[in-house]
Order: structure tokens, then C-alpha cells, then sequence
């Protein structure tokens, strides 16, 4: 008797939807903290927290408050202004930091992975495996001779601008894997032909390497942005003191400190609302660049 | 338009490994040279170091009349095709010409304000490119839009749009499926036609190498092995690899030994009965030692030069007997394999297996014992420990039989004075006479049989006494009376060297040196005193100022510090020696007077040295090599620097 066989389709269907539902529940799971968040955020009723999900009256008051530097008072309840304690002040400080770390980083980190990919020279795996090595230890322990150091050069607390970014930027070479990784797969003779054809390394790289490198450049420039932008323990002391100098994380973390969170107080929503309003950039950012991610530009260069 | 010349190359990877050995050849303009070799043999190494995209260890490399060692590689006027086409992906084809164009700089005139090609030239001449090579219509498209055999074409336009000294091609249509390959290789040598430069083409495909160049040059792990034209190649390979790696099928190689017996030879093939004897004609060039009986030997013979007409095997001498094991029918012709042993099979490569290529119809069958008739014109033998040719073109050596009586040499049927330089018992020995020593303008009578020009070079085959001798040194149109160079010949008697060749290079040890000396410098008018590094050549044991251009290269090649570490070895010949007030101490053994000339023999360390000299030596001489001539070596590599 014939083998009876399930229809190659209808095994298809019934494991796509055992695949679809798990992926279901697991994006469910990721995505309530956020849709939390923003439902925080727009809360109207005062208070730290509530025992319901979904606020009973909605409001934007919390931005609104948040934009014009104001909050309740913890103690009285009334709307009072927040003094030197500007989230638009924080905002435009991390900002700032975050796209001078990011121009800075990005071109060493490009230049850097351009070299120890292309180039041989006696150091080139002595220097990889030292930047390895290096990378394995956490930032942090360097942290108090560093803000010594900057101490000495003035550049923390109103300077922490200038300090941060130096901090940021110091160690950027060392993420040069995945931007190597990139090169290395593209072909060296593409850069063989071009010095034939009367280029110079800078040319090479500039007219030839880089345009073919957009989808690497986006990522090590969402990186090289996103690091400085919720970064916090280095913010946390170096930019320590009046709240005039902090950046958002700092800022941030001091809203939901216990004292703040009373019956009366809306810390906690302008908090969520500051949450909301900070994840903004890198959310255009990544909904712009995402697309250079998928594209193939060495697509045509080499045998395909 | 240029020529090529390739000296002493060398190329020695950091880590040890010597990717190219002592590559010399000079490549005439216009020329199509391809280098055809096995995967890692050198040959794209050596096209990279021409390119300049890979520094030279060792050697000079000119491109016309300039040294381009140290040049970079736009500066060379080369363009080269890489086989994965190398194309710029984010530019269309147009760009991709172009873009060589409009990075080149050329001299200011009114025309070129800013020493740059003009749009309208930089089209013009993109536009001729892409007529000549038919991509007119899809200059606007981005190579990934096109197909290999077009991308191919791009690549080949952007070369021909610089016009090149010299075009470098790099596997260029090994990225390609075959129709396509044949194609473009009739284009490229039409290319190459229609151009007029030198083309250096590098491949592993001996049909591509065989149908396009003019000259090839093999290559096995770093070494050439030959450098000749296709049709010689194939018909006068000088080892067993050249032999094997060009033709289809490969050549059939049989393992056996010769033995002659008066005008025969006999042949044995080795794991089988075969054997056949043979008139020695077919053996003049062979060297005499081979013919022992003992001596193992590969009989090389292509699939074509065995015949199984019956014709043919009734009227050849050579004939044998193999078991037919498959045919491969291809049309036209069928190749017919089998095995000269009854027990082999003719499936695996051995030194029984013989391949046959015959005509359309063959009517063996799998298992039939069958007849075929070699042809033993087409012969090649080969030491089947070296490889080497044994049947070579041009003999190096003609050996003799030969007795020396009272200060005299007789072989032949003819005498001649021994020089004084040659002292030895008189008796029976056997005469090595290198064809080279075998000069015009003597009194030994010969008969021109033939002359040929091979190479540079022309074979004169001689008979003195009934004897076939070989010489390339005779002057032309003077080949009746000849004499022997005496400082040439060896004596060998019991298989004991009595009398060697006279050694014409010295080899000496040494390092180089960096001392500082004190000079005195002229300096605002004053003299002062000054030190300063000069190097130094230590020649065993004594110091000679280094000529600036021999201390360049070795620094060059052993990277810097290195160069003061490295143990080097010199070569001078024995006429660039000369005797001087201070130098290497010597010490006078004898004079080795030659007849026509005289040559001190001196002992310097260990070593004996022959140094030319009219006066007559003796007791301690200092020598001063010739810097001009020296070949500086560095030892443990083996790398010629100088």
C-alpha cells in the first residue's frame, strides 16, 4: 500500500503558525514596557504610581511641564518651576556631546579599520591583540583617574562637555572588529586597481572604499551616537555637581529618586515623558538609516 | 612602447617563504608573454612585482630604460586586468574608464590649464575604448547589471583607455564558463594585435598560454623551468614537468633504461616485458653515461606519436605491446587507453599507462592486447631523479674516449698539446668536452654535418673521425678546423675526476659592515673633522668599502638592520681579480699556464682560487675584487643581490 504523505504545504502552514504565535508573545512581552512608558507619560492624575495600567485621565500637562522647565512640588503639589534643574538644558548638552563623539568616533574608527585592514605592518596583530585585550576590561575602572586627570586639565563639572567627549572618544579605535570585518570582504583589488589607475591611498580610500562602505559607516555612526546618549557613569562624576552640567541620564536617574516621588509629585510622569522624548532621536535616526542595513552595495564589483 | 627586463628577482615573504627564485628574462616590446605554472608557483607573485603592487626582495626590474623598483605603480605606466575584474561597483562603466583618466596628470600646456585631461578628451578616449571593445551601449550601466564575459570587457577598457606600456593580465578569464574563455581569449590576442604593446599574461590554463603567447615562460615553485616559444615548448621540453604540464592528454611517461650495444640501443621498460632496440642515431644528443643498462631513465611520448596502423607498426622499429584497458571517443578522434603491463590498468596515471590518440574508428575493445609504434624522433628522456632532459637540445657536455701519451691528448683519431696547467699520469681516461670548448680556428679537422639556430645560440653537430660532436662556440662559416679550450675539459678516469674544468667564478664569505670613520669634510671653507656610517664589504675577513649602489641593494633586500646580520657569499670570476697592495691575503700554489693564458692559483683559507695574471706570482698576494663584476649572495636564503 501507498505511503499516505501530508501535503509539503499544509506542514508548511501548521509550522508557520506555531512559529508565528511564539513571535507573537515574545514581541508582546518586549514591547509592553515601552507602551508603559508612554502611557505613564501621558497620565493626567498625580502621584508616583498607580495599580491600573491604563491612566484614567490623559493629558500632555507632563511635557508640556517638562519643555517649560516646571513640576509639582513634591511637598505642596502646586506647579512650581524646576530652577536650574532644565531638562531642555540636559537634552541640549547630551546632544551636543553625542553628535561630536559621534563625527570624532566614526572617523577613527573608520581610519583605524581601513589601516588594520589594508595595511601590514610588524605591530598590526600585536596592536589588534592589545586593543582586545584592552576592550576586555570594563571603562569603569579607569573612572577616578580619569576624572582626576580632567580635574587637572579643568575639564569636568562646567567643562564636562569638552571632558566627556574626551572620555567618549578616547577609546574608539578599539572598535574597529566589525568595521575591519567589512573591509576585509571587500576586495583588495579593488584598491590594487585604483592605485594603477593613479590614485593615492587618501583617494583610494576616499573615492573608493568609503562609497562602497555606506551600510558600515551607518552603523558606526548609530553606535558611535547611541553610546554617549543614555551613557551615565561617566556623566554621573564627571559632570558632577549643579544640576546645570548634567546630561539626560544623570538628570533622568535624579527624577525618580525617592524623595522626589510623592502623592502630590508628577516626577514620575515627566520622567516617563523625558523617557520618551530622549529615545526620539535615535528613533529617527535608526527609521532613516535602516534601509542602507539591507542594501548590497559590493553587489557587482567581483564575480557574482 | 617598452621593453621589459627582469634581473635576479627575487621575492621572500616576511615570514620565510621564497615565492619567486632568480627570475631573469628580458621581454622584447610588443611581445605576448604568459607565465603558465600550477597554483603557487610565483607566476601572479612575479606580475604583482611588475605591477608594483608587491615589492622586490632582490633583483632589478626595468621597464624600458628605467629601473622601476622603487616606483609606484601609476608612475610605471602599466595597466593591469584582474581576474575577479576589480571594477569600481558604485560607478557606472563610464566612470570606471574614466576614472584613470581623470586622476592622470599630464604636463601643463594652454590646452590643459591645470594639467589634467579635458572632458571632451577623457570622452573621446572612453569612447574609443568602448567602440574598440563593443560596450558602447552599456557605458551608463553599473557593473553588477552585467554579465561576466562584459564585466570582463569594462575591465579590459579601463587598461586600454591609459595606453600602456605594457598591459598586465592577472587570470583574466578564469572567472568565465568556457564558450565564453575562447571567446575572449581570441579578442585579447586581437586586442593585443590591434594594440601594440607588450602584454604579460598570467594563467594556469596551458590551452590559454599555448594559443596566445608568443613566448611562455613555466614555472614550478618559484622557479622557471623553461622560457620558450609554444611550438618549442611542446616539442623540446627541458624537463619532465614542462613536458607533462603542457599538451593534452599529458605526455606518456615510461620508466625504464637504455643500453647501447655498438649501433643499438636497447630499450627496457621497467613493471613490464616491453623492450626495444633501436638504431643509436636517435641517441647522438643523449648523454653517453645514460646508455648503461643501469641508469634509470623516463621515456617521455606524446598520445599523438604513438600509432596503432598497422602500417606503422610494421615498419617501425620500436614497437610494443600494451593491453587495451578504455577509449574516451571524442569525435573526431578517440584516445585509447592501455597499459604496457598485462596485469596494470590503464585507468590511474603510472608508469605503464600509454595513451594513444587515434583516428575516428578504432575497433579494440576493452581487454585486447594490441601492438603500437613509437615515434622515436619525437623521444624524450629524462633523469628520473632530476627531471632534466637527458635528449636536451643542446648538448652541454660531448663525451669521449680518449689517452694521454707524452704531454699529449688523443682522442679520435687526433692529438692535441696539452698546456702545462693540465699534468697528468699518461693512460686511458674518458674526455669531458664541453660544447662550449670546441672553438674555431685549429688543427683538428672536422665535418659540418648540420648547424642550427636555437635560441641565441647555434648548434654546429660535427663529425671528427666518425664521431658526432656538438658545439655552440664555433664562429660561423669557420667550422672546418677546430681546437679544444683546454681550461675547459675534465678527465675522468675510474669514475675519478683527474682533471676538473677550470673553476671560473671564486667564492668568498663575509658580511656587510657599518662602521664609523672619521672624514674630513669641507664646511664653510673650513676643514673640519667629521664622523660619519660608511658600510663596508667584509671579504674574508677584510674590509673593502662598500660601492654605494651594492650597500643599497643589500640593505634594501635584508630589510635594513638585518643586512649587517646576514652571512653573504661573493662571486668574483677569475678576471676580476686583480693583484694589489692590500686585500684578501693569498698565498701562490702554482701557475696554471693554459697555453693562451695564465692564471695564478692561489690558496685563500681553504679555498683555491684562480686568479688571471701575465706576471709571474709568488709567495703572499693580496687580491681586490673587481665591485664592478662581484655577485654578492645571501647565503641561507641562496638570494642574488648583486
Amino acid at each position: 500500500m501507498a505511503k499516505k504523505f501530508r501535503s509539503k504545504k499544509a506542514v508548511e502552514r501548521g509550522s508557520n503558525a506555531v512559529i508565528y504565535v511564539i513571535l507573537t508573545v515574545i514581541s508582546v512581552i518586549w514591547l509592553i514596557p515601552f507602551v508603559f512608558l508612554i502611557l505613564q507619560s501621558l497620565r493626567g492624575e498625580p502621584g508616583a504610581t498607580t495599580n491600573y495600567f491604563f491612566p484614567k485621565q490623559w493629558t500632555f500637562d507632563n511635557y508640556i511641564r517638562l519643555f517649560k522647565n516646571q513640576g509639582i512640588s513634591a511637598s505642596t503639589g502646586e506647579v512650581v518651576s524646576t530652577g536650574s534643574y532644565k531638562f531642555m538644558n540636559w537634552y541640549g548638552r547630551t546632544l551636543l556631546i553625542s553628535v561630536c563623539v559621534t563625527v570624532i568616533q566614526t572617523a577613527i574608527v573608520l581610519v583605524t579599520s581601513y589601516a588594520l585592514s589594508r595595511l601590514r605592518f610588524k605591530l598590526r596583530k600585536p596592536l589588534m591583540n592589545l586593543m582586545l585585550i584592552l576592550g576586555m576590561f570594563p571603562g569603569f575602572m579607569s573612572m577616578t583617574a580619569m576624572y582626576f586627570l580632567l580635574q587637572l586639565l579643568g575639564l569636568t563639572q562646567d567643562m564636562s562637555i569638552v571632558g566627556l567627549i574626551l572620555v567618549y572618544v578616547g577609546s574608539s579605535c578599539m572598535g574597529y572588529y566589525i568595521c575591519k570585518g567589512f573591509f576585509d570582504t571587500i576586495p583588495k583589488s579593488l584598491d590594487e586597481a585604483a592605485r594603477i589607475d593613479g590614485a593615492s591611498r587618501q583617494m583610494v580610500f576616499f573615492k573608493i572604499i568609503l562609497p562602497l562602505s555606506k551600510p558600515i559607516i551607518i552603523y558606526t555612526v548609530l553606535t558611535a551616537f547611541m553610546a554617549p546618549w543614555g551613557e551615565y557613569m561617566f556623566a554621573s562624576l564627571i559632570a558632577n555637581g549643579d544640576p546645570s552640567y548634567w546630561n539626560v541620564a544623570v538628570g533622568l536617574r535624579d527624577m525618580i529618586q525617592r524623595e522626589q516621588l510623592t502623592a502630590y509629585s508628577d516626577s514620575f510622569q515627566r520622567f516617563c515623558a523625558a523617557a520618551v522624548v530622549v529615545s526620539l532621536p535615535i528613533t529617527i535616526l535608526f527609521f532613516l538609516l535602516q534601509r542602507y542595513y539591507v542594501e548590497g552595495v559590493t553587489g557587482g564589483s567581483v564575480k557574482g | 612602447m617598452a621593453k621589459l627586463s627582469l634581473k635576479h628577482i627575487y621575492k621572500v615573504y616576511p615570514n620565510g617563504v621564497k615565492a619567486v627564485n632568480d627570475f631573469n628574462m628580458d621581454i622584447e616590446d610588443k611581445e605576448f608573454i604568459v607565465f603558465v605554472g600550477p597554483s603557487g608557483c610565483g607566476k601572479s607573485t612575479t606580475l604583482r612585482m611588475i605591477a608594483g603592487l608587491e615589492d622586490i626582495t632582490a633583483g632589478e626590474l626595468s621597464i624600458g630604460d628605467l629601473v622601476v623598483n622603487d616606483i609606484e605603480p601609476k608612475d610605471r605606466d602599466i595597466a593591469m586586468v584582474f581576474q575577479n575584474y576589480a571594477l569600481y561597483p558604485h560607478m557606472t562603466v563610464y566612470e570606471n574608464i574614466a576614472f584613470g583618466l581623470r586622476l592622470r596628470h599630464i604636463p601643463k600646456d594652454e590646452k590643459h590649464p591645470n594639467g589634467k585631461f579635458t572632458k571632451e578628451e577623457i570622452n573621446a578616449r572612453v569612447l574609443e575604448a568602448a567602440e574598440i571593445l563593443g560596450i558602447t551601449e552599456y557605458l551608463g550601466r553599473k557593473p553588477k547589471e552585467m554579465s561576466g564575459g562584459q564585466r570582463q570587457r569594462v575591465s579590459l577598457g579601463r587598461a586600454i583607455v591609459r595606453e600602456p606600456k605594457v598591459m598586465l593580465l592577472d587570470e583574466p578569464l578564469s572567472n568565465l564558463d568556457a564558450k565564453l574563455r575562447t571567446q575572449m581569449r581570441a579578442e585579447i590576442s586581437k586586442l593585443h594585435a590591434k594594440l601594440n604593446t607588450t602584454f604579460i599574461y598570467v594563467t594556469h590554463d596551458q590551452v590559454e598560454a599555448m594559443t596566445m603567447g608568443t613566448r611562455i615562460v613555466v614555472m614550478k615553485n618559484g622557479f622557471i623551468q623553461q622560457i620558450d616559444t609554444p611550438k618549442n615548448l611542446y616539442n623540446y621540453p627541458e624537463n619532465k614537468f614542462v613536458a607533462g604540464f603542457i599538451g593534452t592528454p599529458q605526455m606518456n611517461f615510461f620508466e625504464g633504461t637504455m643500453k647501447r650495444e655498438g649501433d643499438a640501443v636497447h630499450i627496457r621498460f621497467a613493471y613490464s616485458e616491453a623492450e626495444v632496440t633501436v638504431p643509436y642515431s636517435y641517441f647522438y644528443k643523449a648523454r653517453p653515461d645514460y646508455l648503461d643498462g643501469e641508469k634509470q631513465v623516463i621515456f617521455g611520448l606524446r598520445a599523438e606519436n604513438i600509432s596503432i596502423s598497422p602500417a606503422a607498426v610494421k615498419n617501425s622499429p620500436a614497437v610494443i605491446r600494451f593491453k587495451v584497458s578504455h577509449k574516451e571517443e571524442l569525435g573526431n578522434e578517440t584516445l585509447v587507453y592501455g597499459d604496457i603491463n598485462m596485469e596494470g590498468d590503464g585507468y590511474v596515471e603510472s608508469s605503464t599507462r600509454i595513451i594513444i590518440k587515434c583516428g575516428e574508428d578504432v575497433d579494440l575493445m576493452p581487454g585486447d592486447i594490441a601492438e603500437a609504434a613509437l615515434d622515436l624522433d619525437r623521444l624524450h628522456i629524462f633523469d628520473k631523479e632530476t627531471e632534466e632532459s637527458i635528449l636536451p637540445r643542446i648538448p652541454q657536455y660531448n663525451y669521449l674516449q680518449a689517452e694521454v701519451k707524452g704531454g699529449k691528448l688523443h682522442f679520435l683519431g687526433e692529438e692535441a698539446e696539452l698546456p702545462p696547467a693540465i699534468f697528468c699520469e699518461d693512460g686511458e681516461y674518458q674526455l669531458l668536452l664541453p660544447s662550449d670548448a670546441i672553438c674555431s680556428g685549429g688543427s683538428i679537422r672536422a665535418k659540418l654535418v648540420s648547424s642550427e639556430k636555437i635560441g641565441d645560440q647555434t648548434l654546429y653537430s660535427l663529425e671528427v673521425g666518425g664521431t658526432r660532436l656538438f658545439s655552440v662556440a664555433l664562429t660561423e662559416g669557420d667550422a672546418e678546423n677546430i681546437r679544444i679550450d683546454m681550461k675547459k675539459i675534465g678527465l675522468i678516469r675510474n669514475g675519478e675526476e683527474v682533471v676538473r674544468p677550470m673553476p671560473l667564478t671564486a667564492t668568498f664569505g663575509g658580511v656587510m659592515k657599518k662602521n664609523k670613520v672619521v672624514e674630513e669634510v669641507e664646511k664653510k671653507g673650513k676643514t673640519v673633522q667629521k664622523k660619519v656610517i660608511r658600510f663596508f664589504l667584509d671579504i674574508e675577513g677584510v674590509d673593502f668599502p662598500a660601492p654605494d649602489r651594492i650597500s643599497a641593494k643589500l640593505i634594501s633586500a635584508l630589510s635594513a638592520r638585518k643586512a649587517f646580520e646576514k652571512q653573504l657569499r661573493y662571486e668574483c670570476s677569475a678576471y676580476g681579480l686583480t693583484v694589489t697592495e692590500k686585500g684578501i691575503p693569498a698565498k701562490v700554489l702554482r701557475i696554471a699556464d693554459y697555453g693562451t693564458e695564465k692564471f695564478a692559483v692561489c690558496a685563500v683559507g681553504d679555498k683555491e682560487v684562480y686568479v688571471k695574471t701575465d706576471a709571474e706570482l709568488e709567495g703572499e698576494i693580496f687580491l681586490t675584487p673587481d665591485f664592478e663584476t662581484i655577485g654578492v649572495i645571501q647565503a641561507d636564503m641562496d638570494i642574488r643581490i648583486v
